[in-house]
């Protein structure tokens, strides 16, 4: 019943005309940025915090709360479209979700995305307003031990993105591991790979390197295809999903925001982990896997679940313990004290229509979204049907404003470029950048959680096994790689058999 | 031909003579008006962090002050040293102000060999603005309650206790540091990335026992009872908690340090548009509202006497910190 009455004083700041329009706005915005590459959530909120500060303390919270889960729904519009992630956590849609485009069924990958995104959010505001606490409280239990654990848990399951070689989706993570230790080392303050330029001090931005390998190393691919990369944009069916789709849809979301909820508590990539994670279930769970990575539509619905129910979650610390588990949050963080506001424990006693007021404005503005978005899948897909002798030119374009935003520096979009011939020569080795990107994320995570975690216990390598929690991640990793490897010794030996029996 | 040559260069001479007055003329004419144009304060860090939160607090009366707008642009990279860099090489007009802290100005010439800037000469200072404590907090449940018997309890188990910081180089590492030495304690430091968030985070979790965090990172948590505070890097104690005793009560005097912010200039800006500045910051850090403002999270409001106070100030605390890294030997490239 008190849930019921906080839920009310909620909805009564959220509804109010003033917050509802800052609430779109944020959603509005949000899902600009997302749409143009390399512009985040992160410098969209930075851009636009000074501004909140005239605003009430509610507007503002619930108008820069509004742009960051509308980046993640922005985000996968262009993923789908055009292979180009606009954020970390859509790589994953990117991978079906641009399949499905190619074979004429981008409105209903977007639909998809979409409708995923929504039930998602709506489970995940309701985990907020109930277990908040609670869960804060399960995240503050999570060790350095834990998250080496849990990564490594993680970049295992980063092989089965792949939906070729395994050999060289291993090597691909391993790329991306060694991109991601450029940069100041965080134990010895000692530079590595920075080739003397201070501006490689802060290592490569995830951004440079995803606008490479996608987007400019697609469109360097296109052009080699020439007439043939037209294909796609014959064709345009199926806008809306059907019975059948909605049912192929259902439970990848349902598993989506039940992984993407838990994994969103923990600080770091949780977005990026939930997605892929939940990828490689469906992929795992899935009857016929070979469809992943061909255009499966639960490749798109699980992860974009995922995304949206961490992005959700990820308030969870912020909002109960004043704790930032996200370089947004740590935004939020600011903005609220620049409110004159004390973020910890006692917001939720001290304002508790702040504290409500975002949660109601949480469901309001998912449902904006979706209002929002589904009559654009028009739109977008018609987009595709511009030429594509015009409509490279201008991805190329909004890569390039993209990556200068991020620091204002010119390097920054020579490096893309770079990366962009990297990503033509992977993509003629069919080598796939998804796995490098998720080795670039999860490797400088690993190598600080496993630093720290061994720190802590003073060298002792035991504590691994001896907190439950990584025990548990380490059992289900080592299972994990069993199941990997298991079949490529069946195939091997298959194979041996076969050429024996000729 | 000689006649002429000499009025050629008497002319060239009083060309000279004249372009020069023109010149004097022109730049005290810009000196008296100053500031005729907007003011650009540039703040090391990203928005939301503790130096774009004195910058914007100080903003609005400052301006007013001023008679001019002041635009904050906020140019974050490399631990600040990317708009000090900006900052030491703008035009020294007093058009662009920095907002430098204890990191940039004191502690990072020491660590980063590569810097170019050299804070000490390539800026003048013109006025402190923020002073913001260290707080040594740890979890509840680590036995210690205080520093005396924090002192016993790592003394009694050497090599043991872990600290965690927001970084090697970060100013509440040294701080520790600085108090280990005074001490004579074996701690074994765990760093972190990102800000105080994730090693409080840890702390808050028990994986970690103690470390020094600023007073306003530190405060909510210690009045939400979610960590406990065991000494406060001030002389006096601070009005926000008055049952935290300072580390020079507790008998540790060299442990007084500060996390603080203050504005500079480029070098070379003229003398008559620093003591502008100098009276309209010191005007701007009695404002009643911005005082409240920073008292709150535990941040004084403060400024110098003069520029030369700030000069002094700096020149002390950067002796400080270079010796402390120099002890411990944290050096980056």
């Amino acid at each position: 019943m008190e849930l019921f009455n906080d839920l009310l004083l909620g909805f009564s700041i959220a509804l109010t005309p003033a917050n509802l329009a800052y609430g779109f706005l944020g959603v509005l915005l949000g899902t600009i940025i997302g749409v143009l590459p390399g512009l985040g959530p992160v410098a969209t909120i930075s851009i636009l915090l000074p501004v909140t500060f005239a605003l009430p303390a509610s507007a503002a919270l619930i108008m820069l709360a509004g742009i960051y889960y509308g980046a993640q729904y922005g985000g996968s519009t262009t993923a789908i479209l055009v292979n180009l992630p606009g954020e970390s956590s859509s790589v994953v849609t990117a991978i079906d979700g641009y399949q499905m485009a190619r074979k004429g069924r981008a409105g209903l990958a977007l639909a998809t995305a979409a409708l995923s995104s929504f039930f998602a959010g709506t489970i995940a505001t309701v985990i907020i307003a109930v277990a908040a606490p609670a869960l804060a409280e399960v995240a503050l239990d999570f060790g350095p031990a834990d998250y080496f654990s849990l990564m490594l848990f993680g970049l295992i399951a980063a092989v089965i993105l792949a939906h070729g070689s395994v050999v060289k989706a291993v090597g691909m993570i391993l790329v991306g591991i060694l991109l991601g230790t450029m940069g100041i080392d965080a134990n010895t303050g000692l530079e590595r790979f920075t080739f003397g330029i201070p501006a490689f001090g802060d290592g490569i931005d995830f951004a440079v390197i995803a606008m490479g390998m996608f987007g400019i190393g697609e469109t360097i691919s296109n052009l080699e295809r020439g007439g043939e990369s037209r294909t796609f944009l014959r064709g345009v069916r199926g806008l809306w999903p059907s019975w059948t789709d909605i049912k192929s849809i259902i439970r990848p979301a349902i598993r989506g925001t039940a992984l993407g909820s838990c994994l969103g508590l923990l600080p770091g990539g949780g977005p990026v982990l939930a997605s892929f994670s939940t990828y490689a279930l469906e992929k795992k769970l899935a009857k016929d896997p070979t469809r992943f990575g061909k255009g499966a539509i639960e490749g798109v619905a699980g992860p974009e679940a995922a995304n949206n129910a961490a992005a959700q979650t990820a308030f969870i610390p912020m909002l109960t313990l004043g704790l930032p588990s996200s370089a947004v949050m740590a935004l939020m963080i600011g903005a609220l004290m620049m409110q004159g506001l004390s973020p910890g424990p006692q917001l939720m006693t001290q304002r508790p229509d702040l504290f409500w007021g975002l949660i109601a404005s949480m469901w309001l503005g998912n449902l904006m979204l979706v209002v929002l978005n589904l009559p654009l899948i028009g739109i977008w897909v018609k987009l595709l049907s511009v030429p594509y002798r015009m409509l490279y030119p201008a991805i190329m374009l909004f890569c390039c404003i993209g990556v200068y935003s991020i620091h204002n520096n010119a390097l920054d979009v020579t490096m893309a470029a770079l990366f962009g011939g990297f990503g033509f020569i992977c993509h003629r080795l069919r080598c796939e950048p998804a796995p490098l990107l998720l080795g670039f994320i999860l490797g400088p995570m690993i190598e600080e959680t496993l630093r720290r975690a061994l720190l802590i216990s003073h060298g002792d390598p035991m504590v691994f096994v001896q907190r439950p929690i990584s025990l548990s991640f380490l059992i289900l990793a080592f299972c994990l790689l069993v199941v990997l490897v298991a079949p490529m010794i069946r195939v091997t030996r298959q194979k041996a058999f076969e050429e024996g029996a000729e | 031909m000689i006649a002429t040559r000499l009025a050629a260069r008497r002319f060239a001479g009083a060309v000279a003579l004249l372009a020069a007055g023109i010149l004097a003329a022109s730049s005290a004419r810009a000196q008296s008006d100053y500031p005729n144009q907007p003011i650009t304060i540039i703040v090391p860090f990203a928005p939301g962090g503790a130096s774009d939160f004195a910058a914007r607090l100080l903003q609005p009366r400052l301006s007013e002050l001023l008679g001019q707008q002041i635009v904050i642009e906020n140019r974050d990279g490399a631990a600040g040293n990317v708009g000090m860099d900006l900052a030491a090489r703008a035009k020294p007009d007093g058009y662009t102000l920095f907002l430098g802290n204890v990191g940039t100005v004191s502690i990072n010439p020491y660590i980063f060999a590569s810097l170019r800037v050299k804070p000490l000469q390539d800026f003048v200072p013109v006025s402190i603005v923020a002073d913001t404590p260290g707080l040594l907090i740890a979890n509840p449940a680590f036995p210690p309650n205080n520093v005396k018997e924090l002192v016993e309890y790592v003394k009694a188990r050497p090599g043991e206790v872990n600290f965690a910081s927001p970084g090697t180089g970060s100013v509440n590492r040294l701080e520790m540091e600085s108090f280990r030495r005074e001490a004579g304690l074996d701690m074994v430091h765990v760093p972190y990335k990102g800000g105080a968030g994730p090693a409080t985070a840890d702390v808050m979790g028990g994986h970690v026992s103690l470390m020094f965090v600023t007073i306003s990172s530190g405060i909510n948590h210690v009045k939400g009872g979610r960590l406990k505070a065991l000494g406060v890097s001030t002389k006096e104690r601070v009005a926000q908690l008055p049952d935290v005793p300072t580390m020079t009560e507790q008998g540790y005097p060299k442990s007084v340090s500060s996390s603080w912010q203050g504005i500079l200039v480029p070098a070379g800006t003229p003398q008559p548009i620093i003591d502008k500045l100098h009276k309209a910051i010191v005007e701007t850090m009695k404002d009643e509202k911005i005082r409240a403002r920073m008292a709150e999270s535990g941040v004084i409001a403060v400024s110098s006497a003069s520029p030369a106070e700030f000069k002094a100030y700096i020149e002390a605390d950067a002796a400080k910190w270079s010796g402390v890294i120099t002890e411990i030997g944290v050096k980056a490239d």
